[in-house]
């Protein structure tokens, strides 16, 4: 069957804006802001307590900032854009973690001070 | 021949049904993201401590599933989910953090309370420790004191005597005339108020011996004087035992013109040779008879 002109066009319309939504409008813009963010935010975390006390969320957070790096070059910017998003989280997820365990640690030691002061306070003195 | 209305129609239809074909199933990492941020909701320690950070989390959630339902993006939708996973671990470890930071600030007050205990404990036993030490030095002073009122005592009563604090031991020296008169051995009346010194002192230290020595000058034989200056020592005992002290305390002895004091060529030199002379012994100690 033949379609007039202009239903053709509106079709058409329709399929283009359908393969767009799917692909993702945003592919128009390279998400370099939000790749440098994610560095900034592993260069952060990497001066915190985090690669000493969360190795494992550090280094998936400076692996995904690589991998967004990787990804602008390769003018893959829906992935990129996604991948600096998620290193950002990581970093500071590296972060909350590392700042919670050396929470933990503190209160362990002045625990044990503790103990050692009452140790200390209840052996008999000399007269 | 269609009209407008089918071919819309069968065109909206087609999309709906290419957006549902193409997305596919609910993502699993919308689930999980779901699963992670209701355990955190769930966490009180969250509430409390990471309300911000949760809020946080939700609204990426809240994105996450407009990304699946409105849009049918598995990408976009997947992305989000993993980044309110990760959120949600955030909120569960800054709650960690916080509430360890507070026990730290509890461990730390009672640590303190523990600290001013044990240094009121310490303080208090110093103090105690001050007042023993200073009750005995409190004691060593009253005892010097008690000393030295004692040195003072016998001071005015070597005074009283008008005694010599000699080697040989307290010398009470009495003139002829204030005990006798010239040539006779008996004990004048106006004797008693020159010996009361004495009697007093010897009621006082009942330990201390003494030797009542009499002497006379060159006048006369040397046994006439002899003789004269042993009675007359032992008039001396005699009073003195009838005044209380014992005679077992008393050596009389006389030594004539022995041991003059003075020249006996002048009747001043004379009277002063004439002399009775009491030496009571030092404290411990018995007295060495001349000879």
């Amino acid at each position: 069957m033949r379609l007039s002109p202009r239903i053709q066009r509106c079709f058409g319309f329709f399929v283009v804006c359908g393969v767009l939504g799917v692909t993702g409008c945003s592919a128009a813009r390279p998400p370099e802001a939000a790749v440098a963010q994610a560095e900034l935010a592993v260069r952060q975390a990497s001066e915190s307590k985090a690669p000493a006390y969360a190795p494992t969320e550090f280094r998936v957070a400076q692996e995904k900032s690589q991998g967004a790096q990787r990804a602008l070059s390769a003018e893959k910017y829906d992935q990129a854009r996604r991948l600096a998003e998620q290193a950002v989280t990581d970093a500071q997820l590296a972060q909350a973690r590392a700042n919670a365990v050396e929470a933990q640690k503190n209160a362990e030691e002045t625990r044990k001070t503790i103990d050692a002061l009452r140790t200390e306070a209840n052996r008999p003195t000399a007269p | 021949m269609f009209n407008k209305q089918i071919v819309f129609s069968l065109a909206g239809v087609s999309m709906i049904a290419l957006v549902a074909s193409c997305a596919g199933s609910r993502p699993a990492s919308l689930d999980r993201a779901q699963s992670s941020l209701r355990q955190a909701q769930q966490d009180p320690l969250v509430a409390r401590y990471a309300p911000g950070q949760l809020s946080d989390a939700q609204s990426t959630m809240t994105q996450a599933e407009r990304a699946w339902k409105s849009d049918g993006d598995r990408d976009e939708t997947s992305h989000l989910a993993y980044v309110t996973e990760q959120k949600a671990g955030i909120a569960v470890a800054v709650a960690q953090q916080k509430s360890a930071e507070d026990e730290v600030q509890r461990l730390r007050a009672q640590r303190e309370n523990i600290r001013v205990d044990a240094r009121t404990r310490e303080v208090q036993q110093a103090r105690v420790q001050t007042e023993v030490a200073t009750d005995r030095a409190q004691a060593a002073t009253d005892r010097a004191v008690a000393a030295t009122t004692r040195a003072q005592a016998l001071e005015q009563e070597l005074t009283a005597l008008k005694a010599k604090d000699t080697e040989r031991g307290l010398v009470m020296t009495l003139q002829e005339g204030v005990l006798f008169e010239y040539n006779k051995a008996e004990l004048k009346s106006g004797a008693m108020r020159n010996l009361e010194p004495l009697i007093t002192f010897l009621r006082e230290h009942p330990d201390r011996t003494l030797l009542i020595e009499g002497y006379t000058d060159s006048t006369g034989s040397d046994s006439y004087n002899m003789e004269l200056s042993q009675r007359r020592a032992e008039a001396v005992r005699n009073f003195l035992a009838a005044n209380g002290i014992s005679a077992d305390r008393i050596v009389a002895r006389g030594y004539g013109e022995s041991y003059p004091v003075t020249t006996n060529t002048t009747e001043a030199g004379r009277q002063q040779n004439r002399r009775v002379e009491v030496v009571i012994a030092h404290e411990g100690q018995q007295v060495a008879e001349r000879r």
